[in-house]
């Protein structure tokens, strides 16, 4: 029988080499990371006509799908009433004397505290630090770029949470009592934003009950 | 022995036959099976490889309008997830945070920033920043954080090493046999409700992360359920 030509010898070759080239696109494609759109083959109703939360919609000026409460109203139950829960002052003085003990509708006990502490590390301690020195790793951070000169760099120190006599959370005289540090929390101070959308109101008072718990830790008086 | 093709051509009336094709296609016939089955099967493989969402759906990294790293802001900087994706552990849906959330830093922290240029648009203007979704499982299953997060599945068993990545890649199919398996195995990946968000986290005193995780499980009554009604609701 006649041999096969050369030729059809390096098509033939060719051919079951090219044959490895979708094997190796593959294979390229599940070790790396690509910015392109998913191949998505069957479609079947992955991709369904609603809004999930925080989507886009074209509707609305703003392009988001979720919307705001309409200015101006309250939903039932969120009249927040309460000026010792919700704004930490002392009910009846319109707003102008700090609470200096927790809400009654907060017990102190060992979860509260755990809670806190476990809040506390999450919000407060990336610039306050751990133990409320007003050392964090985002403070550390910032300094080392004011060192360095970078621009854009408007860094306040955070305040460290024992220095200020009054502050101390246990002493009777302190002028920035619990109330006050919960206000602080809600709303800011100074260059410090307020953490009321990150934070809920519990979880704001267990933070204010970890802090008090905290200074004690540092030697501040029962 | 002569070719069956030989002898039929040696006929007297075929002597003036010419064939279709050259005689050294011949070579070829005799491994024709072999070529089929052996070619079926490869294609069935690239199409099973390929198409699968471990191929499809892992390593999708989208561009971001902002370069937002992970890497530094938790890697190095040591955030916790739930200081930006605060409802995780109550809600369904983890939520991408509000550009007032970056905001608390970055009021103070390269406010020249080019990069940030979006960030502070977004704020002035109350338009939210465009981030585009990474993961995403189809639209008729249900999924729910809060209900794995408070029962000890970590951050990191679902979407990886998150602290190392400077742009968000999906590192996990998503897929149903993803969820179910582990549904029917969760002990692999247990840990205390307290240490989700902690990437790097190992059972204490050196124990097996299998015997932590079933210990864990019988303690906590851990039992995810695999019937369908479950994410198809
Ligand atoms: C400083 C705020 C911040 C922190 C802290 C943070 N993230 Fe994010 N995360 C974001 C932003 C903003 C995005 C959207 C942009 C993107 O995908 O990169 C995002 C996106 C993600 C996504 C992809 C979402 C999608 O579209 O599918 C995952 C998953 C995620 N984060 C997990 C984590 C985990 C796990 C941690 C903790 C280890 C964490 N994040 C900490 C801000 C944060
Ligand atoms: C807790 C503080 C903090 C929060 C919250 C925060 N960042 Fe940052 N971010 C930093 C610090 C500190 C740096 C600077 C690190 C450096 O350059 O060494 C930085 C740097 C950046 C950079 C790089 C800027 C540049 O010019 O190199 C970008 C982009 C950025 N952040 C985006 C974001 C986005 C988007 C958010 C909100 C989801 C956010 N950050 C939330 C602290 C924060
Ligand atoms: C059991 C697996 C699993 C765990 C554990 C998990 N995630 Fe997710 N995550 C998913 C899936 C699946 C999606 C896609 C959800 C969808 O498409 O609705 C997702 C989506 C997200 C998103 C995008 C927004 C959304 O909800 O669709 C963010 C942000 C996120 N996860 C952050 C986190 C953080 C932070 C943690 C840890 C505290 C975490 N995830 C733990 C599986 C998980
Ligand atoms: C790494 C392990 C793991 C993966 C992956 C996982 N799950 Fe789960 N899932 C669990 C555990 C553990 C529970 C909690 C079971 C319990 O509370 O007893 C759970 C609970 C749930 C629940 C709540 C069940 C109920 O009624 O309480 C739903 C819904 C759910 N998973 C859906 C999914 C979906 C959808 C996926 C895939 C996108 C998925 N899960 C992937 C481990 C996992
Ligand atoms: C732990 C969660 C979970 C359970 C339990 C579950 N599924 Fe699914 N299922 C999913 C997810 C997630 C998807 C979407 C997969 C994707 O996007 O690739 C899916 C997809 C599907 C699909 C569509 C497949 C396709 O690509 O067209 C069918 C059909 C289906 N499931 C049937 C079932 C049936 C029947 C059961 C019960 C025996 C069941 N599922 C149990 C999570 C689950």
């Amino acid at each position: 029988m006649p041999t096969i030509p050369g030729w059809v010898k390096s098509l033939l070759i060719a051919l079951v080499l090219l044959s490895f080239v979708p094997l190796a696109l593959i294979a390229r494609a599940r070790v790396s990371t690509s910015p392109d759109p998913r191949i998505h083959i069957v479609h079947d109703m992955d991709h369904q006509e609603k809004f999930r939360p925080q989507e886009e919609n074209a509707l609305f000026a703003d392009g988001r799908a979720m919307r705001l409460p309409v200015a101006g109203t309250i939903a039932r139950g969120e009249l927040q009433a309460d000026d010792h829960l919700y704004r930490g002052t002392v009910p009846g003085t319109n707003n102008k004397e700090w609470a200096r003990k927790l809400p009654p509708s907060v017990t102190v006990d060992e979860e509260l505290l755990a809670r806190g502490q476990e809040r506390y590390a999450i919000h407060c301690a990336p610039c306050h630090g751990l133990a409320g020195h007003g050392d964090g790793p985002v403070h550390r951070r910032a300094l080392q770029l004011v060192n360095q000169k970078k621009p854009g760099m408007a860094w306040q120190a955070p305040k460290n949470l024992h220095s200020d006599p009054e502050l101390i959370l246990s002493s009777a005289t302190a002028k920035k009592p619990a109330g006050y540090v919960y206000h602080v929390i809600t709303n800011g101070f100074n260059n410090m934003n307020g953490y009321k959308a990150q934070i809920s109101v519990e979880d704001r008072w267990a933070i204010v009950a970890y802090v008090a718990a905290l200074q004690r830790s540092q030697g501040a008086p029962q | 022995m002569k070719n069956p093709l030989d002898k039929w051509l040696s006929q007297p009336w075929n002597r003036a036959r010419t064939l279709p094709f050259p005689r050294w296609v011949d070579h070829f016939v005799k491994v024709l099976g072999l070529v089929a089955v052996a070619g079926g099967g490869y294609v069935t493989m690239l199409v099973a490889y390929g198409a699968s969402p471990k191929t499809l759906a892992v390593g999708y990294a989208p561009e971001q309008p902002v370069p937002y790293s992970h890497k530094l802001h938790v890697g190095e900087l040591g955030l916790d997830c739930r200081y930006c994706h605060t409802s995780v552990e109550e809600t369904a849906k983890a939520n991408i945070p509000p550009t007032s959330t970056c905001m608390n830093c970055h009021s103070m922290i390269r406010k020249e920033s080019p990069l940030l240029a979006p960030v502070r648009e977004s704020f002035a203007s109350g338009q939210p920043v465009e981030w585009v979704r990474v993961h995403s499982v189809a639209d008729y299953a249900y999924f729910n954080h809060s209900a794995h997060v408070t029962r000890g599945v970590g951050c990191v068993s679902c979407h990886g090493r998150i602290d190392t990545m400077d742009v968000v890649y999906q590192t996990q199919p998503l897929s149903m046999s993803w969820c179910v398996d582990c549904h029917r195995h969760p002990e692999r990946s247990l840990r205390p409700a307290s240490e989700v968000t902690n990437m790097t986290w190992q059972p204490p005193n050196g124990q097996d992360p299998y015997e932590f995780g079933k210990s864990y499980a019988e303690q906590h009554s851990i039992n995810p359920p695999t019937d369908c009604s479950t994410c198809h609701r």
